[in-house]
């Protein structure tokens, strides 16, 4: 489903943020990706949107190099691809409904796919009775969950989450995490760059760790990681 | 088609009210400056068509004195037909000048002339424009001659002044409409940037970018063609009740191509405004 080949990437101000990384990530696997900040997570993820080009390299996406891809073919892509992140990205003037309903309006989507599917989305996150309350009415875990909701209400083949439990609490995480691993069951790929060592250590998936750039760890099924600075202390 | 149709309506006539203030200073900036377009058109028009009608005609006038004799007359009439020079001569009567003078000047003025005391006149061609000054200087001191006028060269004078009000007229204008499409410009870059987090999860959940842009673009088209619609009242109005004397009365075909030329360059601005801020501001 993900293939990077040989890919580096390196910033205008000089600093590397991915040095040489080849991998593959198969349809339907779930996977952690894992690094102190600054590691080159989140450029890894900005490379699967196409947000960024990669110096060198290609990057393989449905068996497409997406390099290759001329411009306005990029939201197509975008489309295959939900994303989640920390600061959840809602519509704070736009209603839980409105929000979800919005990724379908903006990809064209007739009224009446619109009326039937969010409904069935925010069931499926437990937010079908907020369906009308703004996303400030709602605790930290479950404006995720409407994010979560906007991000698969496409049934994306891919799902991104950038630290999507980084603000929220342990049971909120939890209950994140569930949403993830069912969306995971129906052959969508995950991939998740998160810090939360506890969720890692317990989902035992793989693990694939970067630092400074460099792909560190490829573990299939893996914890956090031994060799972090707290453990070591 | 329908579902975006009604989505990119409804987004513009939001951002038109959101930003109410700025957009009524960018249709009244289009407005002021494309009526001076507009002015500036109908005064080139208008001149160039008065001065046709005056240059097709007599080049150069002898005026007789009212109470010449016949002899004084018969003097210029025959020096003016043996002067290589003049190409053709026409001598127009005191009754034919009478009613010139009653068809050409406004009724307080012609109402004290009669027919005696209407020079008579040669209306004269000469071979080159500029000729009509020798004739002017040979004839001025003619017993009988009242006065030789050469149109040829206040309509020289006229056209200059026309051309110099037309410049200032036109590089206001410009100046204008500059202003116009940079407050155009900001007026949507404002709205872009009041609504970026939204802009972004568009692109996010892969929104393409005409989708994005066209509630924008049409918003400054919206600007612009408003303030243009001001301007072609302006100019349908000043071409309706501006006293202009008979030969620079334009007809209804000028005004309507100058009223288009106005209507397609409001338009242009407010487009090339709001395309400008977007590119800016939408690059993925």
């Amino acid at each position: 489903m993900i293939r990077f080949e040989n890919v580096s990437k390196t910033y205008k101000n000089g600093t590397p943020a991915l040095k040489d990384i080849s991998l593959d990530i198969e349809k339907g696997e779930f996977v952690f990706l894992v690094g102190a900040s600054g590691s080159g997570k989140t450029t890894f993820l900005r490379l699967l949107l196409r947000e960024e080009l990669p110096d060198r390299g290609r990057i393989l996406e449905a068996g497409r190099d997406i390099s290759e891809l001329s411009k306005w073919r990029v939201p197509y892509l975008r489309r295959n691809i939900g994303c989640v992140f920390q600061d959840f990205r809602l519509l704070p003037n736009k209603s839980v409904f409105e929000n979800v309903a919005f990724a379908l309006e903006v990809i064209g989507r007739p009224r009446s796919t619109i009326e039937s599917q969010v409904p069935q989305i925010l069931e499926l996150v437990g937010l079908a009775d907020k369906a009308k309350n703004l996303p400030g009415e709602l605790s930290g875990g479950e404006q995720q969950r409407v994010a979560v909701a906007r991000a698969f209400v496409n049934r994306p083949l891919i799902l991104l989450a950038d630290e999507p439990t980084g603000n929220l609490d342990p049971t909120n995480s939890e209950s994140i995490m569930a949403l993830l691993e069912r969306i995971n069951r129906t052959g969508t790929t995950v991939v998740m760059a998160t810090h939360d060592k506890a969720l890692v250590d317990r989902m035992r998936r793989r693990v694939i760790e970067l630092d400074h750039g460099e792909m560190v760890r490829d573990q299939v099924r893996g914890v956090y990681g031994i060799d972090e600075p707290m453990e070591i202390r | 088609m329908r579902v975006y149709l009604r989505y990119a309506v409804k987004e513009t006539l939001a951002n038109l009210w959101r930003n109410r203030m700025m957009t009524i200073a960018a249709v009244l900036t289009v407005a002021v400056s494309l009526s001076l377009v507009g002015a500036a058109l109908l005064l080139k028009q208008s001149a160039a068509q008065a001065s046709a009608q005056w240059q097709q005609g007599t080049r150069v006038t002898v005026w007789m004195q009212p109470n010449a004799t016949a002899s004084e007359l018969n003097n210029v009439k025959t020096q003016l037909a043996t002067l290589p020079i003049v190409k053709d001569c026409v001598f127009n009567s005191q009754a034919q000048d009478y009613q010139e003078a009653k068809r050409i000047l406004p009724q307080s003025e012609w109402s004290v002339l009669s027919v005696s005391n209407v020079p008579s006149s040669f209306r004269c061609v000469p071979t080159v424009p500029s000729n009509a000054f020798v004739v002017m200087s040979t004839f001025k001191n003619e017993p009988g001659v009242y006065n030789v006028t050469a149109p040829e060269q206040q309509i020289r004078q006229m056209n200059s002044a026309i051309r110099i009000l037309q410049i200032v007229f036109l590089a206001l204008a410009g100046v204008l409409l500059l202003s116009a499409t940079v407050l155009i410009l900001n007026t949507i870059r404002m709205a872009i940037f009041a609504r970026r987090r939204e802009v972004s999860v568009m692109k996010l959940v892969g929104a393409t970018n005409w989708f994005i842009r066209i509630p924008y673009i049409t918003e400054g088209f919206i600007q612009g063609l408003l303030g243009s619609l001001v301007a072609v009242l302006a100019v349908t109005a000043l071409h309706t009740w501006y006293p202009l004397h008979n030969e620079f009365q334009l007809d209804t075909t000028a005004l309507l191509g100058t009223n288009l030329v106005v209507l397609v360059v409001g338009v242009v601005i407010g487009s090339v405004g709001s395309a400008l801020a977007i590119r800016r501001f939408l690059d993925v």
